[in-house]
């Protein structure tokens, strides 16, 4: 169910899509935060003469679709859920850089939420395109919804 | 210009050796944050860094976000491939065990296969994994990259 806590969320759910432009600031702030040197995340003097951004800022996308779609949890604003989540899995694949001064569509849907070993997951997947329609990177995601196990009290 | 990497079956990939500290774990969170908003953010109280709500949650301590390790893991990616990985790269962590304060992590990775194409590139397949100052496999997982001719 969109509009609740990430918990909330099921198999099916297609998320409203997130829309925005990709700033220098963003790639060279995430970049810094994961000390990666790369020239080609930090300004447009690398071998591309553009910037780009991480590959792995796919997980930010992730972050703002959850923040669109589930208003009692909105992790960006400071809101906390019932209970943390434990990231599991990330898994994504790059069909072309983003570039600066981009606009960058992310979509994305609930492929299914599970119990394993006594404990419930949640698995995204993800798309990001330009606005002009290029595939940049598909994603998938699996997060444990709480550290401790199905049925434990909090 | 661009290089074009080129490696063999079974050939090691070094990436960084890094202590896990509060700091790095609050450098990582307050740049997701930023580049979330568009501008400065520091974060707050979350099982990353406040130990008291970690412990709420069931965890012993507060631990480092996967995504610590996944960027660790895709910077090595970047410094052996460049933009070939930038632009046609994969790559897949599984945080098999929590990284907690005080871990000396190593990320590592092995060139699985290195596969010819018919047009003149070549798909690598790398093992990743990061593991502590013992040896003890933390997060696993795996890579690819399709280098242009």
């Amino acid at each position: 169910m969109l509009g609740g806590y990430i918990s909330d969320l099921d198999k099916g759910d297609v998320f409203e899509p997130v829309e925005y432009e990709l700033t220098p600031f963003m790639c060279t702030e995430y970049a810094h935060g994961v000390e990666e040197s790369s020239e080609l995340f930090h300004s447009d003097l690398n071998e591309i003469g553009r910037q780009a951004r991480p590959p792995t800022m796919i997980h930010v996308d992730k972050m703002r679709i959850l923040e669109k779609n589930c208003l009692k949890e909105q992790r960006i604003a400071g809101m906390k859920g019932p209970d943390a989540r434990i990231h599991y899995e990330y898994h994504a694949k790059q069909h072309s850089p983003a570039y600066v001064g981009e606009k960058l569509i992310v979509t994305g849907h609930i492929v299914d939420k599970y119990v394993l070993r006594d404990r419930q997951y949640l698995w995204y997947f993800l798309e990001v395109q330009t606005a002009d329609g290029r595939l940049v990177t598909t994603y998938n995601d699996r997060t444990l919804l709480r550290f401790k196990k199905v049925g434990e009290a909090r | 210009m661009r290089t074009r990497p080129e490696y063999k079956t079974g050939d090691i990939l070094t990436g960084p050796i890094r202590g896990i500290t509060i700091e790095r774990i609050e450098w990582y969170d307050s740049a997701m944050l930023s580049a979330a908003t568009n501008e400065l953010r520091q974060v707050g109280s979350n099982i990353h860094t406040d130990p008291e709500y970690a412990k709420s949650q069931g965890l012993e301590q507060v631990n480092a976000d996967g995504m610590i390790m996944a960027n660790w893991c895709s910077e090595m990616m970047v410094h052996a491939f460049g933009v070939h990985y930038v632009a046609r790269g994969e790559l897949r962590t599984k945080f098999i065990r929590q990284v907690l304060l005080g871990t000396l992590l190593h990320v590592k990775g092995r060139i699985r296969s290195a596969t010819p194409q018919e047009n003149g590139n070549v798909t690598y397949v790398v093992d990743i994994w990061c593991e502590d100052q013992h040896g003890m496999k933390l997060t696993e997982g795996d890579a690819s990259v399709e280098v242009a001719a």
